[in-house]
This record gives structure tokens, sequence and C-alpha cells, in this order.
């Protein structure tokens, strides 16, 4: 620092004086730079929702996104993440799961056995955000918030399942008696509105009663309806569904999956995507992957998407018979759809900003100054790899997406390769 | 016709004089690089399951012999690793018994190449019964399980610091019900100076004959009093730990203390115990140079350890490799040495005739990080990347679709 020599002669009054100006500098300086908890430098931002696709640098603090821009200066920085060569986007959403995880070894997926424990699949792959998609009703709802939602350190949704006992067994899912489209609307509305988020029809055998109903309860909540729709022997019409039944917002989940017998797929025998699809996607009516155990076949997605039928949303169907098979994580999922073509940016938009859209939480998936700082570093790799569909067919391709780092709400959650670690010193 | 038959007799006969002729392979694993330590194998060979075991590992099986063959070329094949200290009695409750901070373990075992997994401890005599029903007979992973000295196992400081629950002869009765599953004792977890838990639980050890383990927290005891109490063939998991309660394994000096060489000479077994907090560089690193490599590579999977620096099993194996320790002197601590420590000598081999528990995987290359217990990082240039596993003959994972027919898009 030069000090000039006339103001030597004062030195007293000089030393206070410089330093009231260097406090002012910091606290200037500060401001700006010096009060990033974590920084995270030379990534390639993808966030669909404000249109940014190239190299910038993160810097959060306090759990929130600061600042999105190229060249923020590492001064002051507390934690610094290289990212270079690695790709930066909002933390992922996964808007189709089951996680409402227990023990009762009568039921199937509420409070059973076949759902799993949100944290140890998400972060893991991006992952900061899941939307449960229906394995609690009105009925057993607070014991799913109670039981999962308020343990997990992953942000957990739901939407509510039309049948008051959500997805406790396949009988009990046929039970007009107890889907009360009332009920489930106070449930949202009046008690839960910061976690319920929709509505789930799934696993009925019969006519429209089931997601007519779940409609009602849609319109009394004023919030979307998701409907699986197979089941049915033979099948009902999803032109009909997709037309008459279900509003523009509303969703239709497992849009990729071959079970003819039972569900009337989207691509007909011809490998030819149905006219009403692409109408219907227009009309608004959300495509979901949900890709599952048994709700993802090739014959189905590579068509479509050759096409130029892209699905909306991306999504794993999470639960103990996807986890281990074709489905694997969410990174995988949105992998497969890169083989086929999809750009990464598109594969991105749909596991963020269009979620966050179709749910109605315009807070998340993107990272605006003052989001929530919940934020995936993924890495693109190179290689020979293969992905399965729920059929045993392999489709080969030469690039998967890894999670390096995972940040939820400004806390590391995940750190595949210590990026954000310090190198183990020998000599320590 | 008669010819026709001559001609089928005879190219039926070197088939026949094969163990596994015409179509009774069910599953052929080929060129893959076998490592099956126990057998003494480390080259490329093939792998012929039946029934759900090994019938033949040998080079140049014949294809035509099998009704599935799984290409695994530039792969390698070993026995399906055994994680020896996991915490897997999940539930809803608060806690690790019947609770949330356990893991389910097939969400995290099938994918890493793990087929036995082994829980320490977090049940006890009470509700072993209760974690039999929910978990272990629900899983496809293999699980088998130390029983807690304290009778409900990790449930809490109350039940845990209970002297009246910890009842030998009870938990020796559970072990009898249940020797398929119960493979040992486990003392941990208690703060008391008192020795009795410590006694109690040897002496459950030595009437069933199994091995005790010697988990953490039990601050009051000396890490030299416990090592000298215990038998030749127990097990000291968190190994490399460096945390106030206990004393580590190696001195201010970088250098392993002169009672746990003695212990290591003795045949005391050490467990890496990974978990959240359980393994530092700083010991594990001048512990592994001065020749204290650890037995096994329990991960202390929980739902503490799951997002940590341990991840998962493979990671834990991948990190000795970047600290040093020799691929195949990997693999021997992650098959044949655990399931000797639990005295489970019919697992961890591919020899004839054993379950079919098979891992395949492939050594990435690349430019890898691993992280301890205190955030410290070291590089490495390999990791190892489950592509296929077998559970008793049956495919549970399969990374890149290895066993599947290639979509054929028309």
């Amino acid at each position: 620092m030069v000090i000039h020599k006339k103001l030597v002669r004062f030195y007293p009054l000089t030393m206070a004086l410089v330093i009231l100006l260097c406090a002012f500098f910091n606290k200037v300086q500060g401001q700006q730079h010096q009060e990033i908890d974590i920084l995270i430098k030379g990534g390639h931002v993808i966030d669909p929702r404000n249109n940014i696709n190239g190299l910038m640098d993160v810097a959060i603090r306090e759990g929130k996104i600061l600042q999105v821009a190229p060249n923020i200066p590492v001064t002051g920085a507390k934690r610094i993440v290289d990212a270079k060569g690695l790709y930066v986007t909002p933390g992922l959403i996964d808007m189709h799961v089951h996680v409402f995880i227990g023990n009762d070894l009568q039921a199937y997926i509420a409070d059973g056995q076949t759902s799993v424990s949100p944290d140890g699949f998400t972060f893991r792959a991006g992952v900061t955000t899941v939307v449960d998609a229906g394995s609690s009703g009105w009925r057993n709802f607070r014991l799913f918030k109670e039981q999962t939602i308020d343990r997990a350190q992953t942000r957990v949704l739901a939407l509510l399942n039309i049948v008051g006992t959500g997805m406790h067994g396949r009988f009990e899912e046929q039970d007009v008696a107890d889907m009360n489209p009332v009920m489930t609307a106070h449930m949202i509305k009046k008690l839960f509105p910061q976690i319920i988020v929709g509505i789930k029809s799934a696993h009925y055998w019969g006519d429209f009663t089931q997601v007519d109903l779940a409609v009602e309860a849609g319109k009394l909540a004023n919030v979307p309806v998701m409907v699986d729709f197979g089941e049915h022997d033979p099948p009902n019409s999803i032109e009909s569904l997709f037309m008459e039944h279900l509003r523009p917002g509303d969703i239709f989940t497992h849009t990729f999956s071959y079970g003819p017998k039972q569900r009337e797929t989207i691509v007909d025998e011809n490998g030819k995507v149905k006219p009403f699809v692409f109408a219907a996607q227009k009309r608004g009516l959300i495509f979901d992957v949900g890709h599952g155990g048994g709700a993802f076949s090739w014959r189905q997605a590579v068509p479509a998407m050759k096409q130029g039928f892209k699905p909306n949303v991306i999504s794993t169907d999470l639960h103990t018979q996807s986890m281990n098979g074709g489905m694997k994580d969410l990174t995988n999922v949105m992998s497969k759809f890169i083989s086929m073509g999809m750009t990464l940016q598109d594969a991105v938009a749909r596991t963020t900003v269009n979620p966050a859209s179709v749910i109605n939480r315009p807070e998340l998936g993107h990272l605006s100054p003052g989001a929530e700082a919940d934020v995936a570093v993924l890495n693109l790799r190179k290689g020979d790899f293969g992905f399965l569909d729920v059929r045993g067919a392999k489709l080969k391709g030469n690039q998967k997406l890894e999670a390096e780092l995972t940040i939820r709400a400004g806390k590391i959650v995940w750190d595949l390769n210590g990026i954000a670690a310090q190198v183990w010193d020998h000599e320590e | 016709m008669l010819k026709k038959i001559f001609v089928c007799v005879a190219l039926a006969l070197p088939g026949a004089a094969l163990p596994g002729a015409a179509q009774d392979i069910d599953l052929l694993l080929k060129n893959g690089h076998v490592i099956d330590p126990r057998n003494q194998i480390d080259a490329r060979m093939d792998v012929a399951i039946t029934d759900g075991k090994i019938v033949q590992v040998a080079a140049g099986i014949p294809e035509a012999s099998a009704k599935k063959v799984i290409d695994a070329g530039g792969m390698y094949v070993s026995p399906g690793f055994i994680d020896i200290h996991t915490h897997v009695f999940v539930g809803s409750n608060n806690g690790f018994a019947n609770g949330i901070n356990s893991i389910s373990p097939d969400d995290f075992t099938c994918r890493a190449g793990v087929t036995t997994v082994v829980d320490a401890g977090t049940s006890g005599w009470r509700n072993f019964p209760t974690f039999k029903e929910q978990v272990i007979d629900q899983s496809k992973t293999r699980i088998l399980a130390f029983l807690s000295i304290g009778g409900l196992g990790l449930s809490g400081k109350a039940a845990q610091e209970n002297l009246d629950d910890m009842v030998p002869d009870s938990a020796v009765w559970m072990l009898k019900e249940h020797p398929e599953t119960i493979v040992g004792i486990k003392i941990g977890h208690y703060e008391g100076k008192d020795w009795t838990p410590f006694e109690r639980a040897l002496e459950a050890a030595d009437k069933s004959r199994v091995p005790l383990l010697v988990e953490c927290h039990l601050p009051q005891y000396s890490l030299e009093d416990q090592l000298r109490r215990m038998r030749p063939g127990d097990i000291i998991t968190h190994s490399f730990e460096k945390v106030s309660e206990r004393m580590s394994v190696v001195d201010d000096n970088g250098m392993i203390r002169p009672f746990v060489k003695e212990a290591q000479k003795r045949g005391i077994l050490f467990d890496v115990g990974h978990g959240g907090a359980g393994f530092w560089f700083s010991e594990a690193m001048p512990a592994l140079e001065q020749g204290l490599a650890p037995n096994s590579f329990g991960t202390d999977l929980h739902r503490f350890s799951v997002n940590a620096g341990m991840k998962d099993m493979l990671n834990v194996m991948s990190k000795y490799m970047a600290m040093g320790m020799k691929l195949e002197d990997v693999i021997l601590r992650a098959t044949w040495l655990p399931a000797k420590s639990i005295r489970r000598e019919d697992l961890g081999n591919l020899s004839k005739g054993s379950v079919a528990d098979v891992a395949v995987w492939s050594l990435r290359k690349g430019k890898f990080g691993f992280v301890d217990a205190g955030g410290n990082r070291i590089e490495g240039d390999r990791k190892l990347e489950t592509e296929l596993t077998l559970r008793e003959g049956k495919i549970v994972w399969d990374l890149n679709g290895l066993s599947a027919k290639k979509f054929d898009a028309r």
C-alpha cells in the first residue's frame, strides 16, 4: 500500500485513516466476493430456466445461489471447487419415485418394502428433490411424512393417491368407496400445501371412474393429476384419456411402456407414434417417463424419439423392483435419452425446470440468485456403454452421465472423487 | 439314418467327457480374467454355473454346452464380495435397530458386486427374530449377523448400557436357533468402565465357538486392554479410526504401536469398518506401509456413511488400490479372508460346488479421488466398477447390459 509522504507526519492519524479505509474497502469487497461459502469454478453451466448454457462460475452463500457469472474472483471464497470439464446444473428433480418405506410386510408400496429410502439413491445421482408418486393417500400421508419426509435430507414432495390408503395393496386400490376427492383436496390445500403437489391415479382395473375422481380432486385443490393407466384388460382408450378426461397440465406417466394387453401404447404396432399423442402434448398434457421395473421399452422410446416425440419429464419410478434393473438411477435414465439422440441440455431441462413447472414449484429447478442452492455437478463419461430396457434389450451408447458433486441447500451431500476435499498431506 | 446317429454320438462324446455337457450349463461366463484367491486362480478362464452352483472354472469351456453365454472379455471375474461390517436392520424407529439409520442392503450391495453382508450387531438376542423376519428373509443379498451382547442391539443408550440385558446364555440360544445366519457375537457401544459386558460377550462367543467382533464406542476400555482380551480369530473393526474415544493404532510418530503388532501376530483380525468417521489416511497409510493391512474391507454401511467418503465397498477397495495395495490382495480381502474370518469357508470362492455368488467387474482407468473421514483426498488412476453380479446364479445387477441381447430397431 502506498501512503502519501505528507501524511506520514501525522502518523497516528494516518494509521487510523488507513485502518478505517481498509475496513471500508474490505466491507465493499466482502459484499461482492468475500462471503462466498462455495465457489464452483470453470464448469459448463446448464440452467435451462435462465437460458444459460456455457462456461460460468457458481457462487453459493448461506445455502442460496449468490451469483452465476463468468470469472467470479476466488478472493475470499471459503471453498473452491474446480469443475473444469464438468457440467453444473440445478439439482435434479425426479418427479416419479416411491419412497414411503416401512416394514408393513402385508403392504405393497405404502409403508412397505417395495419403497426405498430416498437419500441412498438421490445424491449419488445429482438428485436433490423427489416427488413420491402416490405411495400414500390421505389416510396414511401423515405416517409417510413422519417416517420419511421429515427425516430425509433429500427434499421429498408428494403426489397424494386418490385412494385413501395409497398403494397399500392391489385390492384396496380398486375400492371406489375409498376414493374421496374432498378429503384428498383438504389434505393438499388445507393441511400440506408445501409438500403435496398433485394427485395420483394408478393401478385401477375398471373404467375411467378413478381418473375422473382424481381430476375432481385436482380441480378442488388446483393441482395436477398424474395417471398410471395400466392394468386394464382390455386396455382403455388413451385417446379418450388424453382428450376427454385429463386437463392440460395433467401428467401421463409410463409413457414408453409396452404391455399392449393391459395398456394402450403411444406407438402403434407399425412403429408410428399415434397422431393424437402429438395433439395431446400440444394441448398441454405432460408426458413423464416413469421408467420403473416394467415401464420402459426401446420399441416404444426409440421410434418415438426418431419421430420427434420427446417426453416432457424424465423420471425413474424408483422402487426396489426398478433400482437394480434397467433403470438404476436418474442419471442412467437421462443417459438413455442422450443415447437416443437427445441433447444434454434437453435432458437437463426435463429433470429441472420442466418438472418444477409441472408441479408448480417455480422456486425449484434453476440457479437464479436467491434460489436455494441445490446444485448437481455432472461428468459426461465417454466410453462404450450399454443401456437395458425392462424387457432385457440393450441399446449401445458412448456417453453416460455420472454425478460428481451434489449440493443440497448449500451443503455438500455427495462428492464422488473428493473434488471439494483437501489433498491429504503425508507430512501432516 | 445310422450314419446320422453315428455322427451325433461322435459329436456328443467329447462333450460328454466334460463336466458340462450339451446344454448342461445354465450360464457360462467366457473370457474373463478370474481372480479366485481361495483356489489360487489368477488367469483368463471361463466360469460355468448350473442350478445356482459353480460347476467348473477352466479355460476353453465350450459355448455349445451352455444355455446362456456372457462374454466377460476385458473384465475380471471373482467370487461375490463379502462385507463383514454393515447395519441393515432397517425400520422406521429412530436410531439403528429397526431404524432409519440402518440401510436396506439390496440398495447398495448388488451394484457393488457384494453378495454377502454381515450385520455388525444391530440386533441382539431379543430383537434378532424381528430383524430376521423383516429384513434378512426379505432380501436378495445374503445377510449374516453378529449378535450384539446387549439384548436389543443398537437400540439407544438406555438399552445399550443395561448390563442385565447382556445375557450370554440367551445369546448362545439365539445363535443355536440360527446357526446359518448368526456368525459371531459383537461388543461395542458401551460407555461404562466395567469389563462385564466385554467378558459376557467373550463368554457367549466362547460357548458358541464363534468370533467376537469388537466395534467402537467403548471409550473407557483402552485399546491395549481390548486387544489383550481378544482371542486369535476375533475381529476388531474401525481399525484405522482417529477419534477421541479410542487410541489409534499408530502413535504420534506414525509408528504402529507395539501391542498392536503383537495382537496382529497373535492372530487378531483387523477390519476396516470405514463408516462415516472410522477411516483416516493418517492411520491407515502408515499402518499399511508397516505391514498392517486390513483382513477385510467392512464398510460400516449405514445412513451416514453411504454418501460420505465410504460410498460403497468397491470404493473402499479402490481406495486401498490407490494406497498401493495390489489388486489380487484387494480381492483376497474382499472374498476369501472375510469368509474365513466368519468361518464360512463355503463362501468367498469359486470352488466346484460352491454357491454361484459371482462379481464381474472392470478396472476403470482415469483420474479418481478418494476421501477419508477427515475430508482428505488421495488420488488414484484405477477404480473398480461392477458390471454384473450373480447371486446364487441369478443376475441381480447388469450395469451395461452384458447379459442382454442388442435392441433391434428393425
